[in-house]
């Protein structure tokens, strides 16, 4: 592969990177498996890049090959098994936002969305970056009233563990 | 506020991880890959050798069974047949292999990327599934043969009881079966390691579309 296109994916890449640590942080729980999955999502995304055409944004391309790659190519390396997990899941809150119900609650959240499946994770994932129906069930590959309706099931399981 | 509003608000805001640079990304670039994908063509190649290698290996390195095969294929036009069918299913399969690797691609939806894999993988199924079949075949013919054949076996066989003969039967068929159940076994075993995971994640999208 030519330079130029290797210069052209890294500085993409590097541009929309925080896509890919999203979906590491969603599907992992330690840093040793946050940075072996993001190696694999370069991987991937390096060896597709050739038939990359431009049609659509490069980012929406990422989140299909970046999931794709979370939910079905890789493959848990031993090493990255057992060793420790984060202290919970760490989110920020600026000063003035302080809430501490509010807090408390996105705790709870953001550990309740890491016990869903894979697959649940995805739909969560794209939602919360604001993908539409459409856009989410052509990247998984189910119809989109199905999207919707296990869309709808996940949000009365979140409720319900806010307000058991 | 929804549960899932409320992380909606506050996703975007999360701690960014630490970011990599471009020259930290570009030696990303050239590390090798471990996709099951991967793994899984590995293991098919092996599959292929290692069978391959079982039909031929004994053929180059004695000598006695080489002298007594090639009696065989002169005598007999049958073998010459199935050994090229052998050698042709073998390239059928290396053909379709190859052809279902070919369709395996990351920027499928998830669905698809996963029903590709799961294909080829049911390629090396079968082609496993197909020597196992030959194997058993073979090991229950040369039982036959020798038993037919082979001067001091026959002279044995003929002075069994009906008892002896239902044993030594039983007996053959058995350890054939037992060796085929090993090697199915072992095959269930590195293939259901490797594809647990997609293969739960399968049917979960099946089940939404259900």
């Amino acid at each position: 592969m030519n330079k130029e296109l290797e210069h052209s994916f890294v500085e993409l890449l590097e541009k929309h990177q925080n896509i890919a640590h999203k979906i590491c942080r969603l599907y992992t729980n330690n840093y040793d498996a946050h940075n072996d999955l993001f190696q694999e999502i370069t991987v991937q995304l390096w060896k597709a890049y050739p038939k990359f055409r431009g049609d659509s944004k490069f980012s929406t391309w990422m989140y299909r090959v970046a999931l794709n790659t979370a939910i079905t190519l890789y493959r848990k390396s031993k090493r990255t098994i057992q060793t420790q997990d984060f202290e919970g899941v760490e989110f920020k809150i600026k000063a003035q936002d302080y809430d501490d119900t509010e807090e408390q609650q996105l705790k709870v959240l953001y550990q309740a969305v890491h016990q869903l499946n894979d697959i649940e994770k995805a739909l969560v994932f794209l939602y919360l970056e604001d993908k539409n129906y459409k856009e989410i069930s052509e990247t998984l590959g189910i119809s989109e009233v199905n999207a919707r309706v296990k869309m709808n099931r996940i949000k009365t399981k979140l409720k319900t563990i806010l307000n058991p | 506020m929804d549960g899932l509003e409320l992380l909606k608000k506050d996703w975007n805001k999360q701690p960014e991880h630490k970011k990599l640079t471009v020259g930290e990304i570009y030696p990303m670039l050239h590390k090798k890959s471990s996709s099951i994908v991967k793994t899984l063509f590995y293991i098919s190649v092996a599959e292929l050798v290692f069978w391959i290698l079982i039909n031929t290996v004994p053929y180059f390195t004695s000598d006695s069974f080489r002298e007594r095969l090639d009696t065989v294929y002169a005598d007999d036009g049958t073998f010459t047949v199935l050994t090229v069918f052998g050698y042709a299913v073998i390239l059928l399969f290396i053909f379709l292999l190859f052809k279902s690797y070919k369709s395996i691609s990351v920027t499928d939806s998830a669905k698809q990327l996963m029903e590709s894999i799961l294909r080829t993988r049911k390629i090396v199924k079968y082609y496993v599934l197909y020597n196992l079949i030959v194997a058993g075949g073979s090991l229950l013919f040369g039982f036959y043969f020798a038993f037919t054949h082979n001067p001091e076996l026959a002279d044995q066989v003929a002075h069994f009881s009906r008892e002896q003969t239902i044993m030594a039967t039983a007996v053959v068929v058995i350890s054939t079966v037992v060796f085929i159940l090993i090697i199915w076994l072992f095959y269930r075993l590195i293939y259901g390691l490797l594809l647990k995971r997609l293969n739960r994640n399968y049917k979960e999208l099946k089940k939404l579309d259900v």
